[in-house]
């Protein structure tokens, strides 16, 4: 299974301008799995992503828009892209602020397809 | 207006700190042997003095299990409740091991508790000030030493 | 200081174990002096740990302060000292119903009741919860008349899609509602404060500069969450239909409308 995960994560670190791909467990925080460049701190992106993604979802599930299937935070230097995984995960891409977004999130959505 | 408090005001800042960002609950800085020295959000010091002892003996108890398993040391153990979650974790300061036990709300996550109690670690390590020589331990001076620990804990 | 403060204040100094300590706290924390009744709570309680009047002190006090979550625990701790404590019951009424949870808010109070008939500001309450629980149940769209500045006038969705808060919390203009239907501009906009400080923090420490919006898309709607200004956050909500690009589009109008609302209010 984490070979599974890895070559998930692989396909979509292949995108030009992402700097790393990581399973994150949704409610905890906590890394499944992770594809990083050098100098990305894995612990800090899981357990920030998770927590955004958590409060992010409380005001679209309140403004009647369901849970989100893909959170964009665009940055002055950087970009972090988040889409629901199976069984309570999370993929966080974290990528430079220029990311091809579209295809990003393409690719994201296959990976999340690939797990399943 | 939930209180921080400690015995060693070095522990303060950091401690002030960790909470803002983890969002913890509770938290509560203590000695392997279960003597309080920081604390943040107990209301009663019979809660802190049994949540004190309490975690000191499941460090304890798992210490020793992983010793049987000749593991590495005891660093950190977690649990997830329904509302609640438990962190507990022994870490190294220059003033010798210490023990933290966090609980957060479902405005927190294990993962954002331990991202900064890694920081709160790195904290305490720089505002700790230079080891004073050991002095023997007397009995008389556990009871003062317990007295004055509550004193400062609840700010009598 | 006033009298009665006085007054109190040197009874519990010459019996620091005095129950006195609950009625100083109380006239400390009616006079909006929090920290000093706070101090008061806590050191009568290291007295008096099991005195669910204690308890109840302190948890006015932190609601006062704004921590009802904190409140509610130390009114459970209240309740579990003495099941029948009418100010503890009154209080879980209090933040069950700032929770919006309208069932429980009104069991905590009919137990209040019963517990101390003669309570009219428990009376008043219960029959304020009963309303809101039958205006709700009734009309999921009632209470959606508060009456706030026209700023997005002109554009789609000024009043039900477009969303200007403060960054703590506060509804500055604009309106929200799910579907169409209820008001849930107040509830989403206490979120997005929450948001807004996870999105900072992440991008600090990740090191990605500064957050300039965040997109999300729904199963039933996209989000889209801007500041246009260091003190307001904007929240624009559309249709899924509406591609992210359009919406990126949207928001940025509507970003320029609220930022040129928020000048004029500064000045």
């Amino acid at each position: 299974m984490t070979t599974g995960f890895q070559k998930a994560l692989d396909r979509v670190t292949r995108v030009r301008g992402v700097r790393g791909a990581m399973l994150v467990a949704g409610d905890d925080g906590l890394v499944v799995a992770e594809s990083l460049m050098e100098g990305v701190r894995g612990n800090a992106l899981a357990a920030l992503a998770a927590s955004l993604a958590k409060r992010f979802r409380r005001a679209s599930e309140t403004a009647a828009c369901g849970l989100p299937q893909f959170i964009h935070l665009q940055a002055s230097q950087g970009s972090l892209l988040a889409a629901p995984a199976p069984s309570g995960m999370l993929l966080v891409v974290v990528a430079e602020a220029d990311i091809n977004v579209g295809l990003a999130r393409l690719e994201m959505l296959k990976a999340g397809e690939a797990i399943a | 207006m939930t209180q921080t408090r400690a015995v060693e005001p070095w522990t303060l800042d950091p401690l002030q700190h960790f909470v803002g960002e983890s969002a913890a609950r509770l938290a509560l800085l203590t000695t392997t042997s279960g003597q309080v020295i920081a604390q943040h959000g107990f209301t009663r010091a019979v809660d802190v003095m049994s949540a004190a002892a309490l975690g000191a003996a499941i460090a304890a108890s798992t210490s020793e299990i992983i010793r049987m398993l000749q593991e590495p040391a005891f660093r950190m153990l977690s649990h997830q409740g329904q509302s609640h979650g438990i962190f507990l974790a022994r870490f190294g300061t220059p003033r010798g091991p210490m023990l933290a036990l966090v609980v957060y709300g479902g405005d927190s996550s294990i993962g954002l508790v331990q991202l900064f109690f890694e920081q709160f670690t790195r904290d305490l390590a720089a505002a700790c000030p230079a080891p004073e020589p050991a002095k023997p331990v007397l009995a008389a001076d556990f009871e003062r030493d317990l007295h004055e620990s509550l004193a400062a804990l609840f700010g009598r | 200081m006033t009298d009665d403060v006085r007054a109190l204040s040197a009874e519990l100094a010459r019996d620091p174990g005095s129950l006195v300590f609950v009625a100083l706290g109380e006239a400390l924390r009616v006079r909006g002096r929090l920290d000093a009744a706070a101090k008061v709570a806590l050191a009568g309680l290291e007295h008096h740990p099991n005195l669910a009047d204690g308890h109840d002190l302190y948890a006015r006090i932190v609601a006062d302060a704004g921590d009802v979550e904190r409140a509610a625990d130390e009114w459970s701790i209240a309740l579990a000292l003495d099941p029948h404590h009418a100010g503890a019951h009154k209080g879980l009424g209090f933040a069950n119903f700032q929770r919006g949870d309208l069932d429980a808010a009104l069991e905590h109070l009919e137990l209040a009741l019963a517990a101390d008939p003669t309570d009219q500001s428990t009376v008043q309450a219960l029959h304020a919860v009963r309303q809101a629980a039958q205006q709700a149940a009734s009309d999921p769209g009632a209470g959606a008349s508060v009456e706030r500045p026209a700023v997005f006038a002109g554009l789609e969705g000024a009043d039900s899609g477009l969303l200007l808060v403060d960054p703590q919390g506060r509804v500055l203009a604009g309106g929200l509602r799910a579907q169409g239907g209820p008001d849930v501009a107040e509830e989403v906009a206490a979120y997005l404060a929450g948001v807004s400080q996870e999105a900072d923090r992440s991008a600090r420490l990740l090191e990605l500069g500064e957050w300039r919006w965040i997109m999300a898309e729904g199963d039933a709607g996209h989000l889209h969450l801007s500041a246009p200004s260091a003190s307001a956050l904007l929240l624009l909500v559309r249709d899924k239909s509406v591609p992210s690009g359009r919406l990126a589009i949207l928001a940025a109008r509507a970003a320029e409308v609220a930022r040129r609302w928020l000048e004029g209010q500064t000045l």
